[in-house]
């Protein structure tokens, strides 16, 4: 009864800051409800058992899209004189069509899961029953590393060609706003930072190692480690470039070329392309990953070809 | 040898790319090994092909519905061919409008090879999953290089793109979440054998498709593409019309002829050819009235991607011929042309069709080029665009559908007439200016580059007994009989 009340609180909830995120008149309160949505949502993930989910909805889903969601009206207000930028006043004519399309859509897949019934040699199962064989416990990782590299390999190089693509813009557009805040030195600051830094890189090295038994993985330590990075950002810590350092370039590939050097490996002696090689294979991905998906997101975030340390004293 | 070829014909470029953001000093040599190596890397998977039909390989090891397979048939080598060609011979005009040590090289050469990469490894994914992350990735890829350049017309159509792609891209993701659901597996084969036919995968199979004609383009889901193709740099509107939006013509196809091969849907396939007869006739009377050459060449995209659609319809052996050999020569000739236009636009400042007067003096070598391949366009004899269009009015008159007959014929017609209003103001126009010196020429490569590409749509009406037999030996099952 208690769970069925909550679940209920939680869709009714989800509803609700959908709406206010899309239908305010201001741009501010609608990013609020966004990250807000982006919580609940991972509530809801967690609520159906999917903590891997969860925590990826919650870092990235929440946390750093509505870092970049302020960062983007940050520079509207920057331009517009000072006026807070206003959504459209006037509502589409096609809203409320799409609303109710979706609204059925919605209804469809829902009834298309009630009907569906597990079906005979589903993939998943078969991913259960072969995990042991590679001595892994976490079938997430198993998923995405051993079974169907190849998907993780192309969503890294997403991530790469987002930021890529991300670059080829930078300089059309006034990029002397900066994400950092105004007045950073408040003599908090740095006593926070020396004690979130190291905790945050902490958490995220043992999602990462966590990631091979339990719940974790590259993804989730990747957004956790990126926070840190954004903190630093904000904070002034380190500041933008416009071209990246020899470091910051090995962090934005190092996924990518790792993945794909030890995937072409077993050509050489005869074995499946991607078959990956032993447990310290699946290791060494995975922090390449993390790091390459860290550095990607503060890339992102800063607006920014490459880093440097600010030093300020 | 295969698996090797084909492990590098994905991987190659993308480790290419990642060499240029690493060290862009070795930018221009890992261009050309990005690039170059590629149709030899091609020759073991084609006499695979030629010698066995199909190649399947499990990566990872792993058999679907565990792993992810790639199938290796004669369609999804043609597609291989086509997108590997293409893109060389545009990547040749391209290395002198971006040359790859220069600034705007590095921006746009990692993703041009990204882009190539993931088409690669689209057309030879047989996992709906995979092909979601492939289209994703192409998707990404084009939006980057459309506004590589950062002009407001191309940033603004960029966006528009981005946005619709990704409606796309959700709606195809929850068809497959839905075949998933019902199935247990990914793998579009598989899928077919084990699917029973319900209201339900209809449902999935019509988000999936309503998804795939929005990225590719299909009238009345177009709009997204004539901006972007016609405000994007030369070389990628070239690969975009050519090939980026019939990939996703391409799973259509897939989806419909294989997975769903045994589903009666006659009414969705009225449904998709009616769609691609009101894209032929839209998209040609809006070439008719535009103003900039460009502009043009992008709206007869938006009419000769509905000839593709009419192999639903049309179902049968020599319908599926005839779409397939559309897709090829239509992705030369295209190619072609907008690499003409662009070296008009790069010599004489604009594209607006009343400056071109008289310009077939000046540059006669991309004049040439545009009109070679509007003669395919046309459908003319002898070239590409005529066979296809043959074996399509064939096709029609085998079945009795004289209203698809009319419809081939006469978007024929208006293809002419489109051209020709180009061709007529640039050769034949009172005001011609005689004997002026164009300010800036295009580097005669540059010009070569789009030459070769329209005598290809042309030869391809001549050489198309090999390529006719190849499609028959990887016809869908079921329309071999047909």
């Amino acid at each position: 009864m208690m769970a069925l009340l909550l679940d209920g609180l939680i869709v009714l909830a989800l509803v609700s800051l959908a709406v206010q995120a899309i239908s305010g008149r201001s741009l501010f309160r609608g990013i609020i409800h966004f990250v807000v949505f982006g919580l609940t949502m991972a509530l809801a993930w967690a609520r159906i058992g999917a903590p891997d989910l969860a925590m990826a909805e919650a870092a990235i889903g929440a946390g750093l899209t509505g870092a970049l969601m302020m960062v983007a009206y940050r520079r509207l207000v920057a331009q517009g004189d000072n006026h807070s930028p206003r959504a459209p006043a006037q509502k589409s004519r096609l809203a409320i069509p799409i609303a109710v399309g979706s609204g059925l859509l919605v209804g469809v897949i829902g009834l298309g899961a009630l009907l569906a019934d597990n079906p005979p040699g589903e993939a998943g199962l078969i991913v259960l029953e072969t995990l042991p064989e590679y001595g892994l416990g976490n079938a997430i990782t198993g998923v995405l590393l051993l079974f169907r590299g190849l998907d993780t390999l192309l969503e890294i190089a997403v991530l790469l060609t987002a930021l890529l693509a991300a670059r080829a813009l930078a300089g059309t557009g006034d990029s002397s706003a900066t994400a950092r805040t105004q007045h950073p030195e408040t003599p908090l600051v740095g006593a926070l930072l020396a004690v979130v830094i190291p905790l945050t890189i902490l958490v995220a090295v043992h999602l990462l190692r966590a990631g091979t038994h339990e719940t974790g993985g590259a993804f989730q330590a990747g957004a956790v480690l990126a926070a840190a990075g954004v903190l630093l950002v904000l904070s002034g810590r380190v500041s933008r470039t416009d071209t990246a350092g020899p470091l910051v370039r090995l962090g934005i590939l190092a996924g990518l070329s790792a993945f794909i050097l030890i995937g072409l490996m077993p050509l050489l002696y005869g074995e499946a392309l991607l078959t990956l090689p032993g447990m310290w294979s699946i290791y060494l991905i995975e922090t390449a990953m993390m790091v390459s998906i860290a550095a990607a997101l503060i890339l992102l975030f800063a607006d920014a070809g490459g880093l440097k340390r600010d030093r300020r004293g | 040898m295969t698996a090797e070829a084909l492990s590098l014909i994905v991987f190659l470029p993308l480790l290419a790319a990642c060499v240029i953001v690493a060290a862009p000093g070795l930018s221009a040599l890992s261009v050309r090994l990005g690039l170059i190596p590629l149709p030899l890397l091609l020759l073991a998977p084609t006499l695979e092909v030629l010698d066995q039909g199909t190649y399947r390989m499990a990566l990872a090891g792993h058999n679907s519905p565990l792993g992810i397979e790639w199938a290796l048939d004669p369609l999804s080598l043609l597609m291989l061919w086509l997108n590997t060609g293409i893109t060389i011979l545009v990547s040749l005009h391209a290395s002198y409008g971006f040359p790859p040590a220069s600034e705007a090289g590095r921006r746009f050469w990692p993703l041009w090879l990204i882009l190539f990469a993931s088409m690669n490894a689209l057309v030879l994914s047989a996992d709906l999953f995979n092909l979601y992350v492939t289209l994703e990735l192409v998707t990404l890829a084009a939006i980057g290089l459309i506004t590589v350049e950062g002009k407001p017309l191309a940033l603004r159509a960029g966006m528009r793109y981005l946005l619709l792609a990704l409606l796309a891209s959700l709606l195809y993701l929850l068809g497959v979440g839905l075949l998933y659901g019902q199935t247990g597996t990914l793998d579009l084969y598989l899928i077919a054998e084990r699917i029973e036919i319900s209201w339900l995968p209809v449902t999935a199979l019509s988000l999936m498709i309503v998804g795939l004609l929005i990225k590719s383009a299909i009238f009345p889901l177009h709009a997204w593409l004539p901006a972007a193709h016609g405000n994007a740099p030369g070389p990628v509107s070239a690969i975009l019309s050519a090939v980026v939006v019939k990939v996703s013509v391409y799973m259509i196809w897939r989806l419909w002829f294989w997975t769903a091969a045994d589903w009666d849907l006659e009414a969705v396939a009225l449904l998709l050819g009616l769609l691609g007869g009101a894209a032929i006739l839209y998209g040609s009377l809006a070439a008719l009235v535009q103003v900039r050459l460009k502009m043009i060449i992008a709206y007869s995209t938006v009419a000769q991607l509905g000839y593709l659609l009419l192999v639903f319809p049309l179902a049968g052996n020599l319908a599926f011929k005839a779409a397939v050999y559309q897709m090829l020569s239509h992705g030369l000739a295209k190619a072609a042309m907008f690499l003409a236009a662009a070296n008009i636009l790069h010599a004489i400042g604009t594209d607006r069709l009343r400056r071109l007067a008289g310009i077939d003096q000046r540059m006669p070598l991309d004049v040439f080029a545009l009109a070679l391949a509007g003669v395919s366009i046309m459908g003319l004899p002898p070239s590409g665009g005529f066979l296809a269009k043959w074996l399509f009015l064939e096709a029609a008159w085998e079945q009795q559908a004289w209203g698809w007959l009319v419809l081939v014929a006469f978007g024929g017609l208006l293809a002419a007439a489109y051209l020709f209003r180009v061709l007529a103001v640039v050769c034949l126009h009172p005001r011609r200016r005689l004997g002026q010196r164009s300010r800036r020429r295009s580097p005669t490569p540059a010009s070569w580059a789009a030459l070769l590409l329209a005598i290809g749509a042309i030869l391809a009406g001549f050489f198309s007994a090999p390529v006719l037999d190849l499609i028959t030996a990887g016809l869908p099952p079921g329309l071999g009989s047909r």
